[in-house]
């Protein structure tokens, strides 16, 4: 009892700093690293392509998500709504379709396990051994 | 001893304790494996063959007179304003999609029509070839001209956007991306034919040649377009506003070019650094024969404050070959007399807008927009604008006042 009430309060101790760290993740098979300009590229369809010369398969997380926001945040610098308008563009004048939404962190983090040439990102406190961390923005 | 004792249980705890922990780890990690297994096939079935995308738009613009400016006079309804556009991006294979746009317009009584229709290729990651019906890329716009939502303003500039009255071609293209560190060069080839019936006029493009070159840093962009073609072009409106004052025209006299050499430049300047967005570009439109030469410009500039972009847009449209239309058109009176019905001058075009607006994003995927613009400076010409109107009346200005909203899903 006294166990579990310490690991609730180690977990609420710890949730606040772990909100404000998001991590670039990648499929195990991936490159071991990226560079934060690559991953823009790739999350604004600049560039198809992972360093490793792989097809990237871009995974996005909800509007609304923290993890989304501080993403964006730090490596786009683009809003929700921007995005929405820029994605907009390119989807109506056929340049290209924006990354496959993932309904939360476990679907992300399952989908990019099991997705070869997959890229994504998580709260850190998020990812365990099935994904690799290429990037800490 | 004691220690010893009193040790041995909490040591076999721990070892039990290591022991289940084991078990339970490697049971959820046999787990996490079938589940990734199970996921993998259910991506490989669903990998996304077929999308679809769509865009509305909605929204009301009165003018301050019936003078016409992008159509609207003062009794312009809603639905005139209106369209809804559905697209499906079919996956071919790896490399090739197919894509199809179908639009409904208000003012068109809702009657859809395929505004792309094209297959596209890509043999490499740089090399685009598309083939099928596509926007004719003469303007930055040109591509998402109707995908409101995607553009700061109300609407496009009209003084360079409307000169060219045809926006669709069937043809071919290919698009060539070079990327350098940090900034791309993408440069396409287009060619085919055009046949349109705008609200004015009639008309036909063959052997449309052309080239577009694009460098973006993503932050400053510029473009330069270059295009040819036979060009055939019928005033229909010119034609109607002769018949509603009981004149018929001469056979003919409508015909502004009948296979004439047609050309269009243009230049495009933009800057967009999230905060401000500074867009121009200037265009030159030629065709031999009586039609209108026009050199055209704008600059908008637009800041982002959260939800609210304010922006402020001149522009100017002027015709540079007035000289040469001394003559008349000719028209057949109902005594059967051929008599002059209006001078060719009334094709001669110069206007001067002003726009200002704010575009509120209220959620992702859904803006508001409010307009004014203000158009002046027609200098005795017809402005672009109705001539029935703008050279019969006093009125040397119009304004238009304009709400819209717009979607994209």
């Amino acid at each position: 009892m006294k166990k579990h009430s310490l690991i609730l309060l180690a977990s609420l101790l710890a949730s606040p700093m772990a909100l404000a760290e998001v991590v670039v993740i990648g499929h195990t098979s991936g490159p071991d690293s990226i560079t934060q300009n690559q991953v823009r590229d790739i999350y604004l369809n600049r560039s198809q392509q992972l360093p490793d010369g792989q097809k990237a398969r871009p995974f996005e997380l909800p509007e609304g998500n923290s993890a989304r926001s501080e993403f964006h945040d730090k490596v786009t610098g683009r809003n929700d709504a921007q995005l929405k308008a820029f994605w907009s563009q390119q989807v109506f004048t056929g340049r290209g379709q924006p990354p496959v939404e993932q309904g939360n962190a476990a679907a992300m983090k399952a989908t990019v396990a099991s997705t070869p040439g997959s890229i994504g990102y998580l709260d850190a406190a998020d990812v365990d051994g099935t994904v690799k961390v290429i990037l800490t923005p | 001893m004691k220690t010893c004792f009193r040790l041995a249980p909490l040591a076999l705890a721990i070892t039990v304790g290591s022991a289940m922990a084991q078990s339970n780890d490697e049971a959820v990690a046999q787990m996490q494996q079938q589940l990734n297994a199970m996921q993998q096939q259910l991506n490989s079935v669903k990998t996304d063959r077929v999308r679809f995308n769509g865009f509305f738009s909605t929204g009301y613009s009165r003018a301050s007179n019936d003078a016409g400016f992008s159509g609207v006079t003062d009794e312009t309804s809603i639905a005139d304003q209106s369209l809804l556009a559905l697209q499906g991006t079919f996956d071919v294979t790896e490399k090739s999609q197919a894509v199809m746009q179908l639009v409904g317009r208000g003012s068109e009584d809702w009657d859809p029509v395929i505004e792309w229709a094209y297959l596209s290729h890509r043999p490499t990651n740089d090399l685009q070839l598309r083939a099928g019906k596509m926007r004719l890329p003469l303007f930055m716009y040109s591509d998402s001209l109707e995908v409101g939502y995607s553009q700061t303003w109300a609407r496009t500039p009209a003084a360079v956007y409307d000169p060219v009255a045809i926006q669709s071609y069937v043809g071919a293209d290919a698009t060539h991306t070079l990327n350098f560190d940090g900034s791309s060069l993408t440069t396409q080839v287009f060619t085919g034919f055009t046949e349109e019936e705008g609200n004015i006029s009639e008309v036909e493009l063959r052997n449309t040649a052309g080239l577009t070159l694009s460098w973006t840093d993503y932050l400053w962009t510029v473009r330069g377009v270059a295009a040819t073609a036979e060009t055939s072009i019928n005033a229909t409106r010119l034609a109607a506003i002769a018949e509603a004052n009981g004149l018929q025209l001469v056979d003919g006299q409508a015909v502004l070019a009948d296979e004439e050499r047609g050309n269009f430049f243009g230049i495009g300047l933009g800057y967009d650094d999230g905060t401000w967005q500074v867009i121009s570009e200037v265009t030159r439109v030629e065709v031999d024969g009586a039609f209108a030469d026009t050199d055209s410009a704008y600059l908008s500039v637009a800041r982002r404050f959260g939800a609210f972009t304010p922006y402020a847009v001149i522009g100017w449209v002027e015709s540079q070959d007035n000289d040469e239309r001394n003559g008349a058109f000719l028209a057949q009176s109902s005594s059967g007399a051929v008599v002059p019905a209006a001078p060719e001058s009334v094709l001669n075009t110069r206007r001067d807008e002003y726009s200002a607006g704010v575009r509120w994003d209220i959620t992702p995927g859904v803006a508001i927009k409010a307009d004014i613009t203000h158009v002046r400076g027609f200098e005795g010409s017809a402005g672009g604008l109705n001539p029935a109107f703008v050279l019969t009346n006093d009125h040397n200005s119009t304004n238009i006042y304009t709400l819209k909203l717009d979607s994209a899903f």
